[in-house]
């Protein structure tokens, strides 16, 4: 009992990205972002298609043990200072994985993809040649 | 002598060799990728899910009729060739548009259609058949209605029994005209979709690159290689021209003016993609033969911002070097003026939060020569005078009726 309490004790005083949660979506070619409140994976299609449409699974998890609840998605090119053309819908696939449809990357070249889970933007980027 | 003679002639069929075979520029293997990446050419065939008749022999026979038919104004003046003439690779040659009315945009040549996503230079329409059906009803062009265009099957039987082989059902057989006017849509669609560029130059030497055959793709014209390594190097041409049709499919501002007449503009992606969403005819509505809708991806996810005014869709350079006069208003002349246009860009005109890539080139004359030889290339052997289809010939009540 002693061990426990003094477990919990510890868990509130590490700062939050310190409690690890995994988001549940495994395999070949999925990516991890590690955000303050939030861990995402997510997996894309390899190659990344140009200029046509595709699909994202990822799923989400809170640190904090909290349910994630409408995630949202998007990809812009900072360098050129603009996004997609198109807004992604997000379909929820229960337990915390989502897929993402309606992403469309127009140009060749670095595009930074960002997920929205409740309050924190978690960012990774992406080539497409 | 004679092995002096020998060795004369075996150094001068070399020296032909090197005329005749050129040489290949030092393309890296991240140059090669980004050659290979248009192609291959012709790309494979597919139907449009959202026309049931898309791929149909009779509609495209209905379809091939209707658009030389200046019937379907009511005027008896306008017929689709008559802005989409096959001598001038299915457009126009006019800086713009006329029909009943000056219209503000360049005719665009007909190609290539079934790999594009959206229809007219700012996108008003989703599909080939809704791009097909807006100009009917313009008042600006056909100025028809669907009353008119059914009343056209009524009063001429082998329209009528062309109509009844093609879907099955005859026009004035318990249909609507509204649906009878979608259909002669989708019909005019079946037969667009056969309209196609051949194999190019450029085709060839692409097809050599992606097979590693050197020698082969030594054979293409060394100024078109340089205006090539400029399309996807330092000119960034590639950013918005990608894939097999040379077009992203999406739509961009490159300093072209948008004022069509004194205080009045043409806002291009931002006003059509409006206008798209308040149709009946886009993909998500009733009329669409997708019944999943897969194919309203576009429609459905498409987002209107502040960015997209004064963006125009970015058009295929298949065939470019015979589709002049070029931009979406018909404003520059020549593919050299082209060319130049983007090396001395006027970056002020570009709109504030669009696309900042676009930067003057400031091309020397070599290099633009360089880029007007490879942008040639894209032609093929018909150029601007494209085979005229037969139309079809008188249709056979007896055999309509037996096809139903």
């Amino acid at each position: 009992m002693t061990a426990r309490l003094a477990a919990l004790a510890a868990a509130l005083l590490l700062p939050p990205s310190a409690i690890a949660c995994e988001p549940p979506l495994r395999g070949e070619g999925v990516q991890k972002i590690e955000g303050q409140a939030h861990v995402v994976a997510w997996r894309a299609p390899t190659p990344l298609p140009l200029a046509s449409f595709f699909s994202l699974e990822f799923a989400a998890c809170a640190r904090d043990g909290s349910r994630v609840e409408a995630p949202r998605i998007d990809a812009t090119m900072p360098e050129h200072g603009h996004g997609m053309n198109y807004r992604p819908t997000i379909e929820a696939l229960g337990n915390g994985r989502f897929r993402a449809s309606g992403l469309l990357l127009h140009m060749p070249g670095r595009w930074q993809l960002s997920f929205t889970v409740g309050d924190e933007t978690l960012r990774a980027a992406l080539t497409v040649d | 002598m004679l092995l002096v003679r020998g060795a004369l002639l075996l150094a001068a069929l070399l020296a032909v060799r090197v005329v005749v075979a050129g040489t290949l520029l030092d393309f890296s293997a991240q140059e090669r990728r980004q050659i290979a990446s248009f192609g291959p050419w012709p790309p494979q065939a597919q139907r449009d899910p959202s026309n049931r008749l898309s791929g149909n022999a009779a509609a495209v026979a209905l379809g091939t009729r209707l658009f030389f038919d200046a019937r379907l104004s009511p005027s008896g003046q306008i017929a689709c060739v008559s802005c989409h003439q096959p001598n001038h690779g299915w457009a126009d040659a006019r800086q713009r548009a006329r029909g009943l009315a000056d219209l503000p945009r360049n005719t665009p040549a007909l190609a290539n259609l079934q790999l594009q996503r959206w229809f007219g230079w700012g996108g008003g329409a989703d599909s080939l058949w809704m791009a097909s059906l807006r100009p009917l009803l313009d008042p600006r062009e056909f100025a028809s209605s669907a009353a008119a265009i059914a009343g056209m099957y009524q009063r001429d039987p082998d329209l009528a029994c062309l109509y009844r082989r093609a879907f099955g059902q005859g026009p004035a057989e318990g249909t609507d005209h509204e649906t009878v006017l979608v259909n002669t849509a989708k019909a005019l669609a079946a037969f667009q979709e056969t309209l196609a560029t051949g194999r190019a130059p450029f085709d060839e030497f692409r097809d050599a690159i992606a097979r590693g055959d050197d020698a082969a793709a030594a054979r293409y014209p060394r100024a078109a290689q340089q205006g090539l390594r400029l399309f996807i190097g330092r000119g960034n041409c590639i950013a918005c021209h990608n894939g097999a049709n040379f077009s992203n499919g999406e739509f961009s501002d490159v300093g072209v003016p948008y004022f069509i007449a004194p205080g009045k503009v043409d806002a291009g992606r931002h006003d059509d993609l409006q206008r798209l969403r308040a149709s009946p005819y886009n993909l998500l509505g009733e009329h669409s033969d997708d019944a999943g809708r897969s194919s309203a991806t576009a429609t459905r996810h498409a987002v209107l911002e502040p960015r997209h005014w004064g963006e125009f869709r970015v058009p295929s350079l298949r065939n470019v070097a015979v589709s002049e006069p070029y931009m979406h208003n018909g404003s520059v002349p020549t593919l050299r003026d082209v060319v130049l246009h983007y090396s001395t860009l006027d970056e002020s005109r570009i709109h504030a939060s669009s696309q900042p890539l676009l930067r003057a080139l400031r091309l020397s004359p070599e290099e633009t020569d360089a880029l007007v030889a490879f942008l040639e290339t894209l032609t093929d052997a018909h150029g601007a005078d494209r085979p005229r289809p037969p139309l079809p010939a008188a249709c056979d009540p007896a055999g309509a009726a037996q096809e139903r």
